[in-house]
């Protein structure tokens, strides 16, 4: 038991900072330009779908790693600049464009790489001992591998130009023009940055799950309660509640069916959005 | 001048808070009917937020409403709205995809309890009637079956009046008519204002003092959240407090 | 726009030409194409109650596909299970969502813009769970099948098994309802939809409840969307709990973008082009959703008012419209 809930509790973690990763994309990209990306759960699939293509080619995980988010950030910038920016100011329309957009993938995806589940064989095959059962390497290294990736990150927000713009530009959008800015462009950056992210949890996750068209379809919702209940444009937020949503869905998933906890989740998040729609830890 | 008739509007000690600033700090007023009170002040002296506080956008934090003997406080918009107090904004708020008829048909519909699903609109031939006389007042008839986005800006400004004013209300809200106006169209507007709105009863805000002075009987002046001084406009042009707060930084 | 009667006299006599092409078309077609255009029947009825819902009060709804399936199993569920006849389960697939709907939409309207989406989107995920988990009482992903008894209504009987007796019927109920939400698209109630529609202040400071209303439009769409899920499982005779997936509201969205929204026409149209366009490129590709997707990312970017946006703008230049 003890075992169990031990191992439960690493999963919990390490799904819970993937998960913060592909929040932090789309909260960003909420955060700034203040549209939904329904197509956010279809960019972390097309980021494992190119990674194995990547593997297959090369034999090689890490370099998958590295040129799944340049491929998908690449197709983040022609959908930013093709699509989304010509109708940023209608976010109802938004939704609708990134739904449709979501499927197109999806399809093509289903097309081109087929139906059926593949696996990406984790590069660290070593387990080790936890308490009687063994737990594989690969997932811690995972876990580091996300936190380095948010510490990057943070450091990018804080320390440079580009940052400090995006700050900016959030915080006061006209203000942000009005000090010569380039709004736009930072916009543009942040959608590619988002849609990188999302590739690279895609390919994070890949060695865990497996890897099909439909991957993002449900990891998009969680990302969504992720992000409302961290609070919409709150970062920091988004990096608790998904941790936190993971480790209650993983821990309560040995206590009652898996199915129900998501339900008891779900309802939480009803209640946040209602009573507090700025999130939990908004002010 | 109507000082002694029955007072519409009423005021009592109202406060509005946000976090720890205070907008509106202990505001008495009294409007009487026909009356058009201007309400004057700086920038963020809480004109606008007194109006939210009268029509229910806002809640107050402290203070009572009161109209005619009724009190309102706290009451939501909608309700206000059918105690009989309509409401123009700053930023022009108008059904903009639809026609100027539609725009006037939906303000005077509301007045209506029951909204059978089961018959056609045009089939309501007192709402018929009475959407074209506000047409005729409001002077749209020509421009009726405009889609509302195609008018000028001052057109629009004044059929948002026309809005307010196919509530059939008591008392009339006017929150800065003649924003993002040039003068000249600034006075077409005022000119259309007393033939549309005479005898109407009014709160207005307003920043251009000249539109104030052409058209109000009594003025308010609001400083920090406060009335500063009220009276006639003769009288608060002369009064030295308010020249030194409102012209100052007005027209320094 | 709405005070002209003369439009009305050209709608009825086109409705009733276009009522009378499809009452010949089951003696001209096969029985697949008999189902077929059942199919398409029911999916109108679902994109004008979701027109009602976004096209003409404003509000992006996720949950139509809750009430869908909720219709849907009420009248697999009450026939197979209770021995129920099909009048009163068909009734009741109106009732219960309406029922749901109220509830949902109690929580959702007080919320606005992205939040709303975002809520419907969770109580149709909810139940969608539920219906996947309780397998003893929904049959899960595999579903339930079922026979329905006849219809009866007084001396009038229609059998459901045959595949032309559920043609016309379903056709004669959709007829129906497209009627009614025209008729209250139209009516007093339908121009305060649209007010909020336009400008949710406005409408609010005008006198209108608002609230009050999305929750009555919330409700009405609910309920017809709920009536399209039991048509649905009345022609396939089977109900799944992948009739509440939230991405079945997603073809509403499809419809109603590619015809128009806001137009009843449109997403009646927009139902019958992307059907026919899935039918035909399924020999093709396997994957429909790509052309659908594409489809709807194109039409929001060119025509964003849909096909019947687009047409009026090409015949009516430089005359208004609404």
């Amino acid at each position: 038991m003890v075992s169990n809930l031990a191992v439960a509790i690493l999963n919990g973690i390490v799904w819970g900072l993937i998960m913060a990763l592909i929040a932090l994309g789309l909260n960003m990209i909420f955060g700034l330009l203040h549209i939904i990306n329904m197509a956010h759960g279809a960019l972390y699939m097309l980021g494992a779908v190119v990674a194995w293509y990547v593997i297959e080619l090369t034999g090689n995980f890490w370099i998958g790693l590295m040129v799944a988010p340049l491929c998908v950030g690449f197709i983040g910038l022609i959908i930013e600049r093709g699509l989304i920016r010509t109708i940023e100011d209608k976010p109802i329309i938004t939704i609708i464009c990134t739904f449709g957009l979501m499927l197109a993938v999806q399809q093509l995806v289903l097309m081109i790489f087929g139906g059926s589940p593949r696996r990406i064989s984790p590069p660290i095959a070593y387990r080790f001992p936890l308490f009687e059962l063994q737990y594989p390497a690969m997932r811690i290294m995972i876990a580091l591998i996300s936190i380095a990736m948010m510490i990057g990150l943070w450091i990018f927000l804080r320390k440079t130009k580009y940052g400090l713009w995006m700050r900016a530009v959030v915080q006061d959008r006209e203000m942000a023009v009005a000090l010569g800015i380039p709004v736009t462009k930072v916009y543009m950056w942040t959608f590619v940055l988002g849609s990188a992210l999302a590739a690279f949890s895609g390919v994070l996750a890949a060695p865990i799950v497996s890897v099909e068209f439909m991957m993002g379809r449900e990891v998009l919702i969680m990302a969504f309660i992720i992000v409302i209940v961290g609070g919409m444009g709150n970062l920091e937020g988004s990096v608790i509640a998904a941790i936190m949503i993971s480790l209650i869905q993983g821990v309560g998933a040995l206590f009652v069916p898996p199915s129900i906890a998501t339900v008891f989740a779900l309802a939480f998040m009803i209640i946040v959005l209602l009573f507090r729609p700025q999130g939990l830890f908004g002010e | 001048m109507p000082e002694k008739n029955e007072i519409i509007l009423e005021l009592k000690e109202v406060n509005k808070s946000f976090g720890g600033l205070l907008a509106v700090n202990k505001v008495n007023l009294s409007v009487s009917k026909g009356e058009l009170r201007a309400l004057i002040g700086p920038n963020g002296a809480g004109k606008t937020t007194l109006l939210n506080l009268i029509n229910g956008t806002l809640s107050v934090s402290g203070g009572h409403i009161f109209f005619k003997t009724k009190e309102i406080t706290n009451l939501s918009p909608h309700r206000i709205s059918h105690i009989g107090i309509a409401r123009t904004l700053q930023i022009t708020s108008l059904f903009s995809g639809l026609t100027v008829y539609e725009n006037i048909w939906t303000a005077v519909q509301s007045r209506k309890k029951f909204f059978n699903p089961f018959i056609r609109a045009f089939k309501w031939q007192d709402v018929k009637e009475k959407t074209e006389s506000m047409l005729d007042l409001t002077g749209f008839k020509d421009k009726a079956h405009l889609v509302c986005s195609e008018l000028s800006y001052g057109d629009q400004r004044i059929l948002e009046m026309g809005i307010a004013l196919s509530t059939e209300p008591t008392l009339l809200l006017l929150d800065e008519p003649t924003a993002g106006l040039n003068s000249q169209e600034s006075m077409v507007l005022v000119k259309k204002m007393r033939g549309m709105l005479s005898g109407q009863t009014i709160v207005l805000v307003e920043h251009d003092m000249g539109v104030v002075m052409e058209l109000a009987d009594n003025i308010s002046v609001l400083h920090y959240g406060s009335i500063l001084a009220e009276g006639p406009p003769d009288e608060i042009k002369e009064n030295e407090e308010v020249k030194k707060v409102y012209l100052g930084s007005e027209h320094a | 726009m709405f005070i002209q009667k003369g439009k009305s006299f050209g709608f009825i006599l086109i409705f009733i030409l276009i009522l009378l092409l499809l009452t010949a078309l089951p003696f001209f077609v096969d029985l697949f194409y008999q189902t077929f255009l059942t199919e398409l029947f029911v999916w109108i009825l679902f994109a004008i109650s979701f027109d009602l819902i976004f096209g003409y009060t404003g509000l992006l709804s996720f949950g139509q596909a809750l009430f869908f399936g909720l219709g849907g199993y009420t009248v697999t569920i009450l026939i197979r299970k209770f021995g129920l006849n099909t009048e009163l389960s068909l009734f009741l697939s109106i009732i219960i969502p309406i029922l749901f709907a109220w509830f949902v939409g109690f929580f959702s309207v007080k919320l606005t813009g992205i939040h709303f989406v975002i809520i419907t989107i969770i109580f149709a995920i909810i139940g969608n769970i539920i219906g996947d988990t309780w397998t003893s009482f929904t049959g899960g992903a595999d579903g339930l099948t079922f026979s329905p008894p006849p219809f009866r209504l007084g001396l009038f009987q229609i059998d459901l098994t045959d595949i032309k007796g559920n043609y016309y019927f379903v056709l004669a109920i959709v007829a129906i309802s497209f009627l009614f939400l025209r008729r209250m698209i139209q009516s007093p109630l339908g121009k305060i939809f649209i007010s909020i529609r336009e400008n949710e202040e406005r409408a609010r400071l005008i006198g209108y409840n608002v609230q009050r209303y999305k929750l009555i439009a919330f409700i009405i769409a609910g309920g017809l969307s709920g009536l399209a899920g039991g048509l649905y499982s009345l022609t396939l005779k089977y109900a799944s709990a992948g009739y509440l997936h939230w991405s079945v509201s997603g073809h509403a969205v499809v419809y109603t973008i590619v015809g128009g929204m806001g137009t009843l026409v449109g997403p009646a149209i927009g139902v019958g082009i992307v059907m026919s366009l899935e039918h035909y490129l399924i020999n093709f590709l396997q994957a429909t959703d790509l052309v659908v997707g594409i489809a709807l990312v194109f039409m929001v970017l060119v025509a964003p008012k849909g096909l019947v946006g687009l047409i009026q703008s090409i015949f009516k230049k430089g005359e208004t419209s609404a």
